[in-house]
């Protein structure tokens, strides 16, 4: 009896720390493939996949230089961010359709870690008084403040169908009901979630992951005062939460391949299919980026509002057809 | 069996394509553009072709098949054309200046959405067992909705043309109706009912193209001037 409660509490450990290996050490490549996908598709050579990882390591190694007028706040902000991502993280089936913390909280738990995280990256933006932090802290929260209600009417709009708002229920309806991704919620509530996607990963309709222009930047103006390892915390935090929110966007709504245990043949098989699943959603999002232009800031909300709108309507056709 | 054959893969596409309808519908609400407009009417009435083609497939109803047939030629190819024409000759592209603005048009459409669906729950019957006959049941309140944000955009909008793609739109729903419920009316009415539609689109076309040349716009709020 004990020795059994032992066996699963290790088992569970043992989930977890995979788990939380494999995100850590994932998140940096899909953040490279993205760039390498688009400088392809842009035919251009672009750097390395492994370049984030450097990148990473490099940060990681240099001196830090922390403005005078910064309280803890600033100190605190990268560990909060990266704490609260990699939570996040845990509560989404990944390679294996129970999530090691799904026991612990469903999609509101992980919805509003992201916020908390957030939270702290905005008011770490506003702490050092500096004119670039506060607008990008005040860009960010006009954004979020849209993106949010989208993207949790649009996960309501699939816990209602599965009937719970357990992420890992949610993908074990998926995958026992044949067909279910074509249905008009889960459909509606996938493209407003790609919106929400692109907005909070920060991708080129809504910003620019890539440039330091001070007239459109939101995500890189928070983050102007940080330097050396806080900002490596940072920058690996928002991998990592691309890393969740593709996931979930992958798992959730075509969970093919997750396995239902955790056993080492089943996990192989269902980490090639998250790769492939994984690299045709950056496809997409390379393809999104490559075709767009960089929308004005004012626009953006409007962009918002369609994915708003796609996932309230993916919320009624639930009832509108019935199931 | 393939698995296109198996009805429930074909009751989800039909649900897909309707909510599809209801999103292009729900766009063409807030659009200002007028080829746009035109375009995604277009989009619209290919989708309602191929569930049309869908139910004909499943039930094995060649005369569904000839409503398609017909959807494809009059309302994705002919009148589209026409009015893509039309809007180019006239020149106006953009700017249908809606009586009442974008966010409160959606928020208009979403209380219709909600009444369509009150309206069909009264004819839902759960306990119908799914195969070929009962393939797009669950299409009745999309159809209503259709229909009723249809009559709303031609309330909502001035110009003369735009009121005619509202018109066509409506009827989008009627033929949904008719189509998911009763596969479609026979063959002779369904004939008429596009000759109709053509003729009418065409007959307003011209209109259009009169008020224009008459008035020097298509803003048919100017139409309760009287002008010799």
């Amino acid at each position: 009896m004990i020795a059994n409660l032992i066996a699963n509490m290790i088992a569970q450990i043992l989930q977890t720390v995979f788990q939380v290996a494999l995100v850590l050490l994932l998140s940096p490549l899909v953040t490279g493939l993205n760039r390498t996908l688009k400088a392809r598709v842009q035919t251009r050579r672009g750097p390395s996949l492994l370049q984030p990882y450097r990148d990473l390591y490099k940060l990681l190694g240099k001196g830090m230089v922390i403005p005078n007028t910064a309280s803890w706040i600033f100190t605190a902000t990268p560990f909060v961010l990266f704490t609260t991502v990699l939570l996040a993280s845990l509560l989404i089936p990944t390679i294996s359709a129970q999530a090691p913390l799904s026991l612990y909280g469903g999609v509101l738990a992980m919805v509003y870690l992201l916020a908390l995280g957030r939270f702290f990256l905005a008011l770490g933006g506003l702490d050092t008084g500096s004119s670039f932090g506060g607008l990008g802290s005040s860009r960010e929260m006009t954004i979020s403040a849209i993106a949010e209600p989208a993207l949790m009417l649009a996960v309501f709009a699939v816990a209602i169908g599965a009937g719970s708002t357990n992420l890992s229920l949610v993908a074990q309806a998926g995958l026992g009901q044949s067909w279910r991704f074509l249905a008009p919620s889960q459909m509606l509530a996938f493209a407003a979630l790609f919106i929400v996607l692109i907005a909070e990963t920060g991708r080129i309709p809504v910003d620019n992951p890539a440039t330091h222009l001070e007239l459109t930047m939101i995500h890189e103006a928070m983050i102007l005062e940080y330097s050396g390892p806080y900002l490596a915390l940072i920058e690996w935090a928002a991998a990592i939460k691309q890393l969740v929110l593709m996931t979930l966007l992958v798992n959730v709504f075509f969970p093919f391949g997750l396995s239902a245990s955790w056993t080492p043949l089943a996990l192989t098989a269902s980490l090639g299919w998250f790769l492939f699943k994984l690299l045709l959603l950056s496809l997409i999002v390379a393809a999104v980026e490559v075709t767009n232009a960089k929308m004005r800031l004012f626009r953006v909300p409007e962009l918002l509002a369609i994915a708003f709108v796609l996932s309230a309507l993916a919320l009624v056709s639930t009832f509108l057809f019935q199931g | 069996m393939h698995f296109w054959q198996d009805p429930q893969f074909g009751n989800r596409m039909i649900t897909l394509m309707a909510a599809l309808l209801l999103v292009l519908q729900i766009m063409m609400v807030t659009q200002r553009w007028l080829i746009t407009s035109i375009r995604a009417f277009a989009l619209q009435s290919f989708l309602l072709a191929c569930i049309a083609t869908t139910i004909a497939y499943y039930n094995n109803a060649p005369h569904i098949y000839a409503a398609a047939a017909l959807m494809l030629v009059v309302k994705v190819i002919l009148l589209p054309v026409h009015f893509e024409r039309l809007a180019r000759h006239i020149e106006i592209h953009q700017e249908i200046e809606p009586l009442v603005n974008a966010p409160i048009s959606v928020i208009t459409a979403g209380l219709l959405t909600l009444m369509a669906y009150v309206v069909a729950e009264s004819f839902h019957r759960p306990d119908e067992p799914l195969g070929p006959a009962s393939l797009g049941h669950n299409t009745l309140a999309v159809a209503i909705a259709i229909f009723l944000i249809g009559f709303f955009m031609m309330l909502n909008r001035r110009k003369a043309l735009s009121q005619v793609l509202a018109l066509l739109s409506l009827e989008n729903g009627i033929f949904l109706a008719a189509i998911s419920l009763t596969y479609g009316m026979p063959m002779i009415v369904e004939v008429g009912i596009f000759f109709d539609v053509l003729v009418g689109g065409v007959v307003l076309a011209i209109l259009v193209h009169q008020i224009r040349d008459t008035f020097d716009s298509m803003d048919v709020s100017r139409l309760t001037r009287l002008k010799g």
